[in-house]
């Protein structure tokens, strides 16, 4: 049998923020939602299930979640129902295991889902469980956590050798804040400007608190299946994946795999597997939502996905060259920085915005949208996922 | 002391919950890195066969496959290349400013450490920092008959040579 198209039918999402419900309630607004996107679809069409939440074994003291979601939700996979663990990057990891079974015929309707519940009755928790998110014994034990010294290090690193300013940090969140506040489902809507993220309260400087992703709980969802069976569930343009890679080179800071904390290698390897597979290049994108865990994620990433030269992310962003009416847009919904980032449903959000841009029906429409990229980092930044979608196969 | 909505947990030791590694040799086979710390040596597995000597210690040299290793020292000063002052969000265990500092201790080794005995404002870059150990809380260890054994533990950091 050849190799099926596998095409993205839509999706949906709780929503996020400090939500008063479990995971296992936001999966099941999430499924809603996602339904509801694509009214052809019944419950029994799918037949498979990807659950990609990183705390759920401990915040919600439920490992193996999947089939408790499935019942939940009131779907009953046949060929494949199990959890992904990629931390930030769960929910894209999950869409391409959907695709590649789908392109092999080994699943035919999949919901890849995901999210998490970060908010414990008690806050200390959700900060000590971010100390299992990174390489545990080595580094979680140095009290590093979730990454916001780490990018500090790196936000100093790039200042250094390149001259990105703190303006120009701040210009990613002012961006961001402001495309998410049209958007009902993120975490905030309220923008900010430039004074207000300049004046705000250090996190760990040169990073304050507008330049990192807040905690939130939220979870998403949508469907995949192969192109015959969307022509017959969906009303709406086609979007294909078209290619995907993720790259992995190291796990501890001792091994980090470039020149200096700046110089992210492993992106470089990753979004040029991806571009391949794809068959197109950075010049062909037309939207992008990239992984703004910080500020200065976004600047780093503009330079290493090939949308500007190495070390020019500063004057790129900062110029407007990624925002509407620039060279690619970049976070059209607003982002981590404005949705909030419960890990495993990150992929999956990213992935709803890029399918609604490339249909036409986002809430902030880049005009003639025909290609998109989503893009993820994980943990200590030791992973890179990117996925490419497009209107063409 | 009873645990708060967990009275059945008093006095008993929730490994989930333990932010430092399972050092006890009955839970790794990589125990003499601890042991050799409480010697204020900073060790790692070096390949007999190969010679590649990677960090964190192995059990079996991710390069050649071999599993004939042995315990060579790493040096237990360096220079602080980037730090950061964390004033907010500091997990549990930890008190502000929790400092962490990107070592570089030679040899193409560099790593992100915490950095101690350090007051806010106190570390420049350039700085030389020495290895520092420090007794942390031991595991507890059900043994036969229901006997708990404490497991002492030590773990490290790097702090300022004054």
């Amino acid at each position: 049998m050849a190799d099926r198209k596998v095409c993205i039918l839509g999706g949906g999402m709780s929503k996020w923020g400090v939500r008063e419900a479990s995971i296992i309630d936001m999966a099941q607004e999430a499924a809603k939602d996602c339904f509801d996107d694509v009214p052809a679809l019944k419950k029994e069409d799918v037949d498979g299930l990807l659950f990609a939440s990183s705390y759920c074994g401990r915040s919600a003291f439920q490992v193996n979640i999947a089939p408790v979601i499935a019942e939940r939700t009131g779907i009953k996979p046949t060929s494949i129902c199990t959890r992904v663990d990629t931390l930030c990057a769960g929910g894209s990891s999950g869409i391409i295991l959907a695709t590649g079974l789908i392109k092999a015929g080994m699943a035919d309707v999949v919901m890849v889902s995901g999210g998490e519940k970060l908010y414990t009755p008690q806050r200390w928790e959700t900060y000590y469980s971010e100390m299992a998110s990174i390489d545990h014994d080595w580094e979680g034990a140095q009290g590093i956590g979730l990454p916001p010294p780490f990018f500090s290090m790196t936000a100093q690193e790039h200042m250094k050798r390149y001259g990105t300013t703190k303006e120009q940090l701040s210009a990613v969140s002012v961006k961001n804040r402001r495309n998410g506040s049209t958007n009902p489902k993120g975490h905030f809507q309220k923008a900010v400007t430039m004074e207000e993220v300049m004046a705000a309260r250090a996190v760990v400087p040169p990073l304050g608190l507008f330049d990192c992703t807040p905690i939130t709980d939220g979870c998403a969802a949508v469907i995949l299946t192969h192109e015959d069976k969307a022509k017959e569930l969906s009303d709406k343009p086609l979007v294909y994946v078209r290619g995907t890679a993720q790259a992995t080179l190291h796990s501890m800071s001792m091994n980090w795999p470039g020149e200096d904390l700046a110089d992210w290698v492993h992106l470089r390897i990753a979004a040029k597997k991806a571009y391949e597979r794809a068959r197109v290049g950075p010049e062909d994108i037309d939207v992008a939502q990239t992984h703004d865990c910080f500020t200065i994620s976004e600047i780093i990433e503009m330079e290493d996905l090939g949308f500007c030269k190495k070390g020019e992310g500063g004057p790129f962003v900062e110029s407007g060259q990624s925002d509407f009416g620039g060279k690619i847009p970049v976070n059209t919904d607003g982002g981590l920085l404005a949705c909030g980032h419960p890990f495993g449903g990150t992929g999956i959000r990213q992935a709803c915005e890029i399918t609604m841009q490339l249909q036409g029906r986002a809430i902030r429409q880049v005009e003639s949208a025909k290609i998109g990229l989503t893009h993820n980092l994980s943990g200590l930044n030791v992973e890179h996922t990117i996925l490419i979608y497009g209107r063409e196969p | 002391m009873p645990v708060p909505g967990l009275p059945i947990l008093e006095g008993l030791y929730p490994s989930t919950m333990d932010l430092y590694p399972f050092e006890a040799k009955e839970f790794n086979r990589i125990h003499p890195f601890y042991e050799n710390l409480r010697q204020n040596r900073f060790t790692t597995t070096k390949c007999k066969k190969c010679g590649n000597t990677p960090f964190p210690p192995r059990v079996v040299c991710p390069k050649c496959n071999s599993d004939d290793l042995e315990w060579v020292d790493l040096p237990t000063q360096g220079k602080v290349l980037r730090f950061t002052e964390e004033v907010a969000g500091v997990p549990l265990g930890f008190e502000a400013p929790l400092i962490h500092a990107l070592v570089d201790l030679g040899e193409g080794r560099k790593f992100i450490s915490r950095v101690i005995n350090c007051k806010e404002g106190q570390l420049k870059e350039g700085d030389t920092v020495k290895l520092a150990v420090f007794e942390v809380p031991p595991m507890i260890i059900e043994k036969r008959g229901g006997v708990m054994e404490e497991s002492p533990r030590v773990f490290f950091a790097f702090e300022p040579v004054k």
